[in-house]
């Protein structure tokens, strides 16, 4: 098996709204994806359903080759290794930054509290707050926040990220940081599919990149096929719009 | 005799008065809690997505805020005990202020729970939570802390319904206060004084609330 997810023709609507008319797409391991589309295209449903935050109206999504979707499938143990960062950011404001980190890993993995710690640190210090394991949320700057995020994804040991405009919210000074650690991890051989405005990014890490539009995905390349040389009229007006 | 107001009777009567205070601060205290136990239990219930938890919850909530707490208490004194069940005075106070209160608490912590952003349940299960887990490491801790000022002034408003099981005898403040009063005949004098004695009750709280309020907006 060398799919990490394969998408087959999936619909989602809302109502009258079809977000997605008939989508299939595939991910290999260590793959990473970007994903581009107006507002409103549907990219955000299409990450939310990989790890079942969506319910889906027809089609088949397979993680590591389980059907996600099939009543007798485990779904808490399957969003264990589907790690998800936000554009909110969503982290526990009641809660520490460690506490924020090891409260899944003990809670659903039934990881001790110092073994827990230990792996919260390292990543802690990994996306450079170790010294900030015991602020509250709200102390720190949303740069700061999103990182904190991205480790508490990662304290999972997910085999695959998603990440939704996750640098939309930050200030732009702010950005820099968190795209560094994504690309760090894309090293890192993680499996990704990040939604993204920052063309810089996509250009420089992604493996592929696919453009939605319309509740279909209606181009699919490398990046540099797709920046320099895209086949579609509205790739094209979008490309022109925001680069 | 004067049947005005009598600073001396006062002064007489008010070690008489403040025993029947401490049976309504008795009365309140422990149905607040077992208020908020059901209320906890109910709320959480009518914000379930399952119609066998939700329906039920709705229907208390729906049967006991719509229906005089009067009632109520006659009902669990008078009633029960044609059924078999006979608590006797303090109980069925205790039971009907409870029942009643945790309606009033379940909607508190519906709304609560319901103030809590999406984003927050989202990531809880993004990383493997069930909903139970969610409920009750993420969700819950942080409605509870909203719902503070709420539940102090649902704690203000059960120190003065208190009062109606005074009809089923318990000697709290107000019964104290008209067993003076039909003793005396001076209804000014010891009435006055439980006034007086549930405003050293509810004013302390409501500034305790003020403060919770104060505190909430500028967390906010
Ligand atoms: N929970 C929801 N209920 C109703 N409509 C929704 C919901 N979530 C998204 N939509 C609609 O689905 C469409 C696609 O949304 P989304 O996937 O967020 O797009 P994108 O992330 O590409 O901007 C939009 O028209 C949006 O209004
Ligand atoms: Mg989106």
């Amino acid at each position: 098996m060398t799919n990490m997810i394969d998408i087959i023709n999936v619909k989602k609507s809302f109502g009258d709204n079809h977000v997605l008319r008939d989508v299939s797409l595939s991910v290999r391991k260590g793959e990473v994806l970007v994903i581009l589309g107006p507002s409103g295209s549907g990219k955000s449903t299409l990450i939310r359903c990989i790890n079942r935050l969506e319910s889906i109206d027809g089609g088949t999504i397979m993680v590591e080759g389980e059907d996600i979707y099939s009543p007798t499938s485990d779904i808490h143990k399957l969003r264990t290794k589907v790690g998800m960062v936000f554009q909110q950011f969503n982290l526990f404001p009641h809660m520490t930054v460690l506490d924020n980190l090891t409260l899944a890993p003990t809670k659903v993995k039934g990881e001790s509290k110092e073994a827990s710690e230990r792996t919260a640190l390292a990543l802690l210090e990994k996306v450079g707050l170790k010294d900030r394991a015991g602020a509250y949320p709200h102390e720190l700057s949303g740069g700061q926040q999103q990182r904190v995020a991205i480790a508490r994804s990662l304290a999972m040991h997910p085999d695959i990220m998603l990440f939704d405009e996750v640098t939309s919210a930050l200030d732009p000074e702010l950005v820099k940081g968190v795209l560094e650690i994504m690309k760090d991890l894309a090293q890192g051989g993680m499996t990704m599919l990040v939604v993204t405005h920052e063309m810089g990014f996509a250009k420089e890490v992604a493996d592929r990149v696919i453009f939605m539009d319309g509740g279909y995905i209606i181009e699919e390349s490398a990046p540099k096929d797709l920046f320099e040389n895209p086949q579609n009229e509205r790739t094209k007006e979008f490309l022109a719009m925001i680069l | 005799m004067s049947l005005g107001f009598r600073p001396d009777l006062l002064v007489d009567i008010l070690p008489e008065l403040l025993r029947g205070a401490r049976i309504t601060l008795e009365l309140t205290i422990i149905s607040v809690a077992l208020g908020t136990l059901i209320g906890l239990v109910v709320g959480v219930c009518r914000v379930s997505h399952l119609k066998i938890l939700n329906v039920p919850a709705a229907l208390y909530v729906e049967v006991l805020r719509g229906t005089p707490l009067l009632v109520q208490v006659m009902i669990v004194y008078y009633g029960l005990p044609g059924v078999g069940i006979n608590l006797g005075q303090m109980p069925s106070g205790i039971l009907a202020l409870s029942l009643n209160s945790g309606a009033y608490v379940a909607e508190i912590f519906k709304a609560g729970i319901k103030s809590i952003k999406k984003g927050q349940t989202e990531a809880s299960f993004s990383l493997g939570m069930t909903y139970g887990q969610n409920m009750r490491y993420v969700i819950l801790p942080q409605a509870v802390r909203n719902i503070l000022p709420a539940l102090g002034n649902e704690f203000i408003a059960l120190i003065k319904d208190s009062s109606l099981v005074s009809v089923i005898a318990i000697e709290e403040l107000l019964r104290r206060g008209m067993i003076v009063y039909s003793r005396t005949y001076n209804a000014w004098t010891p009435l006055l004084g439980v006034a007086m004695l549930y405003l050293c009750m509810t004013v302390p709280l409501s500034r305790v609330v003020a403060y919770l309020e104060r505190r909430w907006e500028i967390n906010d």
